[in-house]
Formats: C-alpha cells, structure tokens, sequence
C-alpha cells in the first residue's frame, strides 16, 4: 500500500477510497468482459458475447462518475505528492479500461459472425492470444488494486509476448486468405480481432505505466518491451 | 573570480565543472539557534539561489519563521536569543557581531503576516526607509516613489492620493505598500513571512503575481502555511520540521514526488 498513515481530514481518505473501489469495481467488469469474449472466442458462445455488449453501458458509467469524482478531488483537495499521483493515474486508467470494454465486446460481436461462417478456420491461435491476454489484463488489475509497482513491471514485460502473437496470427490468417478466396471474409473478422487483441495487450501496459508511475513517481522507460523487431519485420513485409 | 560589482558571495559549480553555475544569495552553513535554552534550529544548513523564490514550509514551530528572522537579524532585539553558525551573503557572515544592522536590513528587506504601515502618509512610508540609506533630491525622490509603486501595481490605485494616510488603504493594499518600502531601499533580498494569510484571494493573487515579477531582480525567501502557494510561487520549496531541515527541492519535485516520508505525509495532509 502506498501510504501507512491516513488523512487527518477522514473525509478526503473516504474520498479517496471511493475512487479506488469505483477503479477496482470498473477493472473487475472488464475483466469479466475479456472473459467472455475469450468464451466467444474459443466456444462460439452466443450468450456469452451478447452478455459482454451488455455490460458495456455499466463501464462507462463508472467511467464518467471517476471522472466527475477525480474533478472534485482535485478542484475541492488540491491532492499532492502520491495522492495527486493516484488520483490522476486513476483518471487515465479508467479511461484505458473503458477502451478495452469496447473492444471486448467488439472482440466477442466478431468473433461469433467469424464462427457462423462456412469457412473451416481454427480459432486455437486467437484462443491462446486471448488467454495470454486476459491474464495480462487480471494481473494488470490486480496491480491497480494492489498499488503493486512490481508486478505492474511484470505485466510491462509481458505485453511482448502479446505482440509476438499478433504477428503470428497475422501471417496465419494471411495464409488462409491466400489459400481459398472464401476464407477471407472470416480471416478479415479474425484479424480484427487479432488487432483488438493487440490494443487490449497495448492498454493494459499503459496502465502498468501508470500504476508504476502513481507508486514510485518514476516512469518506466519510454522504449516498451514490444515484440518491436518482429512487428517491424512485419510491416516491411506486408 | 567574482568582481567586486556582483552582489552576491557564493557560487556553486556543478559536480561535473561545466554544468551551468547557480549563483546563490544566502549560503545557510551550520546554523543552530536558541531560544534562551531552547534550542529551536538543528545544524541548519542549505543555499538560497539568486533571483529564485525559496519558500520554506512546515508545520507551526518547525523552525522556518525562525530562520527567516536570522537572515535579518531579528533575533538581535531580544536578550537570551542566539545564533551560531554562518549564513553567507556577499562574502560576509551576515551572523558576526560587526555587521551593521542598518546596513544589512537595507539590503535584506522583510515583509511580515499583517500589512505594517507607518502612521504617515503613502509617499513618507516609502520615503522614510529611503532616506535613512540615501539623499536624494525631490525630483529623485518622487521618482522612486513612483517606480516602486508601479513595481508592486498600487500606482493606479494611489497616484491621485500619494499624500493621503497609508492606513487608509485597504489590506491588500498596505500589504503592497509594505513590499514597496521594502524594495525602495534597493534590497538583493526579500524575506516573506506569511504575506498573504490576511488577505483575501484576489490580493492574494496580485501578491504572487507580483512576487513573479519581482524574482526577476531579487532573491525572495517566503514562508508559508498555504501549500498551494509555495507549489504557485516558488521555485525551490524546503520543507522543516521540528527545527530541522528535511528536504530541499525544487517545487516540482516537492509537491508531485518528494523523497522523504515525513515530507510526503506533510504535504497530503497525513502528518501529526
């Protein structure tokens, strides 16, 4: 935890409180969305994808009540040192969870229509992306909850292993399309997903940054670990 | 080597030697000070920059008003009241029994918490200190009444009345009439003790605005009690506590990611 003592003023402590659990109560339900758009991913579940566009509307409402709360922390406190940190790390992460609400239910939406196509594509590429990228997300929450600047790092580190997926992905999916016409409307929706995959790996870094930042006041390097070689291997051969 | 035009005594060199040079106003060496048994300051010791504002913060009965009052030898007045040590401004130990009192308030200005206007009229508060340090003649005379009301932004306010009782004017106002008297007599440094904790929040604003200006000529040393100040106005912040000094920084670094803990506590409000 960041600080041992409390504020003398209890009201700026419960202030303060609020806008952890509102962060925390935000991370677990996108959290549950990446869950359930890896179901979609992996098990063609409808329900599923229908029950992550549905928790969409409640991310964002949490996201514009931290927003209202951050204001009034900031214009009615005049938060400093680690508190000014928090708070405004608080403000970016929300907004960091809000985007990857979206794409997780853009992802499961996808990844149905890919499903119910004639094409014979295995999904098993996208599945293990997918894992690896919500156990990223999970321990980046935890991270936030915890104001755990270690394991912030770990995750950091992590997100290679993300990029490199992507590009595998996308050189599979290219095969695909080039093998039988009739697999690209399927692989466009897949590479979609693939891409949002990738975007979740790349928020979820942006709010390791930000948790190392808010505990230690030091950034973490501006060069991120990404799987950068193989992604501009990539863009030079596409 | 410095020459004998420049006003202040010390200059720091980088660790590396070819870093750019900070000049320093008051050079702080070991300072302790009692108050009769009470020994109220620690081996104080830290640099004022020139032409900066060092605001000095701390909870009540840390020390910085104290040390404040050393750099102008306040504490001269009352009996039982010692410093030891060296505060450093131009080449001098400004601490030595031989330095002129009068010399050394002329030149190290003080502005204290509640505005302190003479019983006189606008024109003779700032005339008055004038003339103890220099003749001038009339013309002269009105004319640095003139630039140093201009200075502190009361000219507008109070060219049609110069003549009129100082104690008229509003709070605001006498606040900024004192700072005038105290640039008047030319100072290289100002001393701040809680300038605007009488005042309300548009003076309050014209003082900072005016402490902004005036940095660009004159080494500004300010405590306060008003964090948001000290994060507004200064460029280095020192942070005491129970008369001794904690952390020195620049206000930045103090007010977003200090390094110490008792600093960090103080300045969110977690402290006692």
């Amino acid at each position: 935890m960041p600080h041992e003592r409390s504020h003398i003023v209890s009201s700026y402590e419960q202030e303060l409180d609020q806008l952890r659990a509102m962060v925390a109560q935000m991370g677990h339900i996108v959290e549950e969305q990446v869950s359930l758009a890896l179901l979609a991913i992996a098990e063609h579940d409808e329900a599923a994808a229908d029950e992550a566009t549905r928790r969409d509307p409640e991310v964002d409402e949490l996201e514009r009540d931290v927003e209202t709360l951050v204001i009034r922390l900031l214009a009615l406190r005049s938060p400093m040192g680690a508190d000014l940190r928090e708070i405004v790390a608080a403000l970016k992460i929300t907004g960091d969870l809000e985007r990857i609400g979206d794409y997780a239910a853009s992802i499961a939406r996808k990844a149905i229509k890919a499903a119910s196509s004639e094409a014979q594509i295995s999904f098993s590429g996208l599945r293990s992306m997918c894992r690896l990228v919500r156990d990223n997300l999970s321990r980046t929450v935890e991270a936030v909850i915890q104001h755990d600047p270690n394991m912030a790092m770990e995750v950091w580190h992590a997100d290679r292993g993300v990029d490199e997926h992507y590009v595998a992905l996308f050189r599979e999916l290219v095969t695909y399309m080039m093998e039988d016409a009739r697999n690209i409307r399927a692989c466009t929706e897949l590479l979609f997903i693939a891409k949002n995959l990738e975007r979740i790996g790349d928020h979820a870094t942006n709010m390791a940054e930000r948790v190392f930042y808010s505990v230690t006041g030091e950034n973490l390097p501006p060069e991120r670990p990404r799987g950068e070689n193989s992604m501009r291997k990539l863009n030079r051969e596409i | 080597m410095m020459s004998a035009s420049m006003p202040f005594t010390e200059h720091l060199t980088g660790s590396s030697g070819d870093e750019p040079v900070q000049e320093v106003a008051l050079a702080v060496r070991g300072v302790n000070f009692y108050y009769g048994s009470h020994h109220a300051l620690h081996d104080i010791s830290l640099d004022f920059p020139a032409r900066c504002v060092t605001a000095m913060i701390g909870p009540s009965g840390c020390g910085k008003s104290t040390l404040l009052r050393i750099f102008n030898k306040m504490y001269d007045l009352y009996p039982g009241q010692r410093a030891t040590g060296e505060v450093m401004f131009d080449g001098r130990n400004i601490l030595d029994d031989s330095i002129s009192l009068d010399m050394l308030r002329a030149r190290i200005g003080m502005v204290f918490q509640k505005p302190t206007p003479f019983p006189m009229s606008i024109y003779e508060n700032i005339a008055f200190g004038v003339r103890l340090h220099e003749k001038l003649s009339r013309t002269a005379m009105d004319e640095r009444v003139q630039d140093v009301l201009t200075r502190v932004a009361l000219w507008n306010e109070v060219r049609d009345r110069l003549h009129a009782p100082a104690t008229g004017l509003s709070g605001g106002q006498q606040q900024r009439l004192c700072i005038a008297r105290s640039i008047a007599t030319r100072p290289e440094v100002l001393l701040l003790d809680e300038p605007t904790s009488a005042l309300d929040p548009i003076s309050t604003a014209r003082i900072e605005e005016l402490l902004d200006e005036l940095k660009e000529e004159f080494t500004i040393v300010v405590v306060t009690h008003n964090m948001q100040q000290a994060a507004r106005c200064a460029d280095q912040v020192a942070f005491f506590y129970l008369g001794r000094l904690v952390e020195m920084d620049t206000a930045d670094r103090i007010f977003t990611n200090p390094r110490q803990k008792q600093t960090q506590d103080y300045i969110t409000g977690r402290f006692g």
